[in-house]
C-alpha cells in the first residue's frame, strides 16, 4: 500500500467516526471538518513527533480533531462518546486545559496563530531545542488583524520551527471568501510576510507531505491547503450550509454511502 | 514606578531564567538595560498588543513566564479577548503590566487616559491585579507577580499629586497600607481607603489636615484577602463608614467590589472616582484630577462631611 493509500484508508475512517459523532449529537459545523480531515490525519499520522505542538487555530474544526485524536489512540471510545454532551470536556471549540493534546483553547479566530509563534519561538530561542509547531488555520480566519500581526513576528523572528496549513475550502460563514472579503491571491501575501509558501490541493496526501516536509531553515512554512468544505460527501460539497446544519438519518446513511463509494 | 519597575524586573530576571520580557514597542528611556542584559529573553514584538499576548501565552505553554508591556489602554482593551482567552483561560503565568494607569498621560488625550482598565481585567477568572500606591510599593508587587503560578496585571502611575511617603505599616501579602490612624478621641471616625496611586491624594490631604479622624489605608491587590486586612476590617467595625478613592470610572471599579464586600458591616460608603464629562478639557494629571473633582482639598471635604 502507498503512503497516500494508507492516509486515504485513515482518513475515511476518521470521516466515518466523525459524521457519526455530528450525527448523534445533532451538531453543524460538519463542512469544515471535512475539509481539514486530510491535514489533520497527515499531521498527526506523519508529521508531528511527541516533542511538537499542534495548535488548530480554526475551533470550529474541533470535532474532526477529536475523530483524529480518537483515530489515532489519544482520545478513548468512552471520551469521544461524550462529544457535545452535557458534562464533556469535548465541546463544539476545544476547551482550556481538557485534553493534554489540545494545547489550547481556540474557537475565536485569529488566536491560534500568535499562541504557535510564542510557542516556536520558546521552543527555537529560549530551549534551543527542535521541536516544531504546527498550525491550521481557516481561510476565513485570515480576515483576521492578528493572523498578520503573529506572520509578521514569524517570519521577522525566522520561526523555521514553525509550520502554518491555511486550510482553504474557500467558503466563510456568510458567503464566499472571495465574496465576503477577498484575502486572494492568498499565496502571495504569506509569500510577502516572509514564510517559505507552498500552494496544493489539501486533498492530496502525496502533494501534503511534499509541502509540509523539510522545512526551510531561516523562514516559517505555510501551506496553502486548496480544499473542498464538506469534502467526500457530494450533497455537502461546497454548499454554505454544512457550515451550519445538522443531519437527519437519510443524510447520514447518503454521507456514509458516500464516503464508502468515493474512490 | 516606571523606573522602580524595571529595576525590580531586571533583577528578577536575573534570578529566574525562566522569565521573558516582551514589550508592545515602548520603553525609550527605561528599558535598554533590560534588551542589553537578556537577549532572546527581550522581545520587542512591535506595535502589536494582540500578537503580543497571544506570543506570551504561547511562551507560557512552554514553561516561559513572560511579562507583557505597553502602555495601560494598549495592554488592556486593544487584546483584551487575547488575555481572557489564551492567558486567563489557561491559567498562564503571564504578567501583564500597564503603564499610565488613571490620568497619568492626562495631556496625552483621552486615548491614553486608563479609567476602565481594571474594571475589564476584573472578572477574568485566574486574574490577579496589582495596583500600587507609589514608588516605594513597586517592588513588593513585582515580587509577588513573579510568584503567582497564574496571570496578573500591574497598573504603573504617576499620580497627580506626586508622593512617596513611607506607609504606617504594610501587609506583605496583601500590599495593603495603613497611612494614618486615627486618634480615637473623638467620635466613631471615618475609614478612608484608596485604590492604588489615589493614595497619594489622601495622603496629600493629611498634610492639609495631619488631625483628620480617619484611619486611611491604600490598597493595592484584588481579588481581596479582607481576612488577612485585619487593621482594615477592625477600622471598619469602629467606624462604620468608608470613604473610597480611585483613579479610575466608578462603573467596574475597585471600590464598588470592596463596597459588596463590606455591605453589612457599614453604615456610609462614599465614593471618590474619575467621571466622564463630554466638554472635559485636556491636561497633566492633577488638572484631570482637580476637573473631576479629587484633590486634596476634595477629598479633606468629602472627609469632614461624613465626619459631621
Amino acid at each position: 500500500m502507498t503512503f497516500a493509500d494508507d492516509l486515504r484508508r485513515d482518513a475515511l475512517a476518521i470521516r466515518k467516526t466523525f459524521l457519526g459523532m455530528h450525527y448523534r449529537a445533532k451538531a453543524g459545523h460538519i463542512g469544515t471538518g471535512l475539509s481539514a480531515i486530510d491535514a489533520l490525519a497527515y499531521l498527526h499520522k506523519s508529521w508531528l513527533t511527541p516533542e511538537d505542538a499542534f495548535i488548530l487555530s480554526k475551533g470550529h474544526g474541533a470535532s474532526s480533531l477529536y475523530a483524529t485524536l480518537h483515530h489515532f489512540g489519544v482520545l478513548s471510545d468512552e471520551v469521544l462518546d461524550t462529544y457535545y454532551k452535557d458534562g464533556t470536556l469535548l465541546p463544539a471549540h476545544p476547551a482550556a486545559g481538557a485534553i493534554a493534546a489540545i494545547p489550547a483553547a481556540t474557537g475565536s479566530l485569529g488566536h491560534g496563530l500568535p499562541i504557535a509563534a510564542g510557542m516556536a519561538y520558546g521552543r527555537k530561542y529560549l530551549e534551543g531545542s527542535t521541536a516544531r509547531i504546527a498550525a491550521l488555520l481557516s481561510d476565513g480566519e485570515c480576515n483576521e488583524g492578528s493572523v498578520w500581526e503573529a506572520a509578521a513576528f514569524a517570519a521577522h523572528h525566522r520561526l523555521s520551527n514553525l509550520l502554518v496549513i491555511v486550510d482553504a475550502n474557500g467558503l466563510q460563514g456568510f458567503g464566499k471568501t472571495t465574496d465576503v472579503l477577498d484575502m486572494e491571491p492568498m499565496a502571495d501575501k504569506w509569500k510577502s510576510f516572509g514564510f517559505d509558501t507552498r500552494e496544493i490541493n489539501g486533498h492530496d496526501f502525496d502533494q501534503l507531505r511534499e509541502a509540509c516536509s523539510e522545512l526551510d531553515a531561516t523562514r516559517p512554512r505555510c501551506v496553502i491547503a486548496r480544499t473542498v468544505k464538506g469534502n467526500g460527501v457530494r450533497f455537502m460539497e461546497g454548499k454554505l450550509e454544512w457550515h451550519y446544519l445538522p443531519m437527519t438519518e437519510a443524510q447520514f446513511n447518503e454521507a456514509l454511502a458516500d464516503l464508502e463509494g468515493a474512490p | 514606578m516606571r523606573i522602580e519597575f524595571v529595576k525590580a524586573v531586571h533583577a528578577l530576571m536575573e534570578k529566574d531564567p525562566k522569565s521573558v520580557f516582551l514589550t508592545g514597542d515602548l520603553g525609550f528611556n527605561a528599558l535598554e538595560k533590560v534588551a542589553e542584559a537578556f537577549g532572546p529573553r527581550f522581545l520587542n514584538v512591535g506595535v502589536a498588543e494582540q500578537n503580543m499576548m497571544g506570543v506570551a501565552a504561547g511562551l507560557a505553554m512552554t514553561g516561559a513566564r513572560p511579562w507583557a508591556y505597553s502602555i495601560a489602554p494598549f495592554a488592556t482593551y486593544r487584546c483584551l479577548e487575547q488575555i481572557r482567552n489564551d492567558i486567563c483561560l489557561h491559567d498562564l503565568p503571564v504578567r501583564v503590566v500597564g503603564n499610565g494607569g488613571g490620568y497619568t498621560y492626562g495631556i496625552m488625550g483621552s486615548t491614553h487616559h486608563a479609567l476602565e482598565d481594571l474594571a475589564v481585567l476584573k472578572p477574568l477568572p485566574n486574574m490577579s491585579l496589582f495596583f500600587p500606591c507609589s514608588n516605594n510599593h513597586v517592588a513588593a508587587a513585582v515580587a509577588l507577580m513573579g510568584e503567582l503560578a497564574g496571570p496578573s496585571y500591574l497598573r504603573l502611575a504617576i499620580s497627580g499629586f506626586q508622593s512617596d511617603t513611607a506607609p504606617l505599616s504594610e501587609n506583605p501579602l496583601t500590599l495593603t497600607r495603613r497611612y494614618a490612624a486615627r486618634s480615637r478621641k473623638q467620635g466613631r471616625g471615618l475609614t478612608v481607603v484608596c485604590a492604588g496611586h489615589a493614595a497619594q491624594i489622601a495622603v496629600a490631604a493629611l498634610v492639609l489636615d495631619p488631625a483628620l479622624d480617619a484611619d486611611v489605608f491604600g490598597i493595592a491587590r484584588y481579588p481581596f484577602d479582607l481576612a488577612s486586612d485585619a487593621e482594615v476590617m477592625a477600622s471598619i467595625a469602629d467606624t462604620r463608614r468608608v470613604l473610597f478613592i480611585e483613579e479610575h470610572y466608578a462603573s467596574g471599579g475597585i471600590g464598588e467590589s470592596f463596597a459588596a464586600e463590606v455591605a453589612g458591616k457599614v453604615d456610609a460608603f462614599a465614593r471618590m472616582n474619575a467621571v466622564y464629562r463630554k466638554d472635559q478639557r485636556y491636561g497633566s494629571a492633577a488638572f484631570h484630577l482637580a476637573q473631576t473633582g479629587m484633590t486634596p482639598a476634595t477629598v479633606l471635604a468629602a472627609a469632614r462631611e461624613m465626619l459631621a
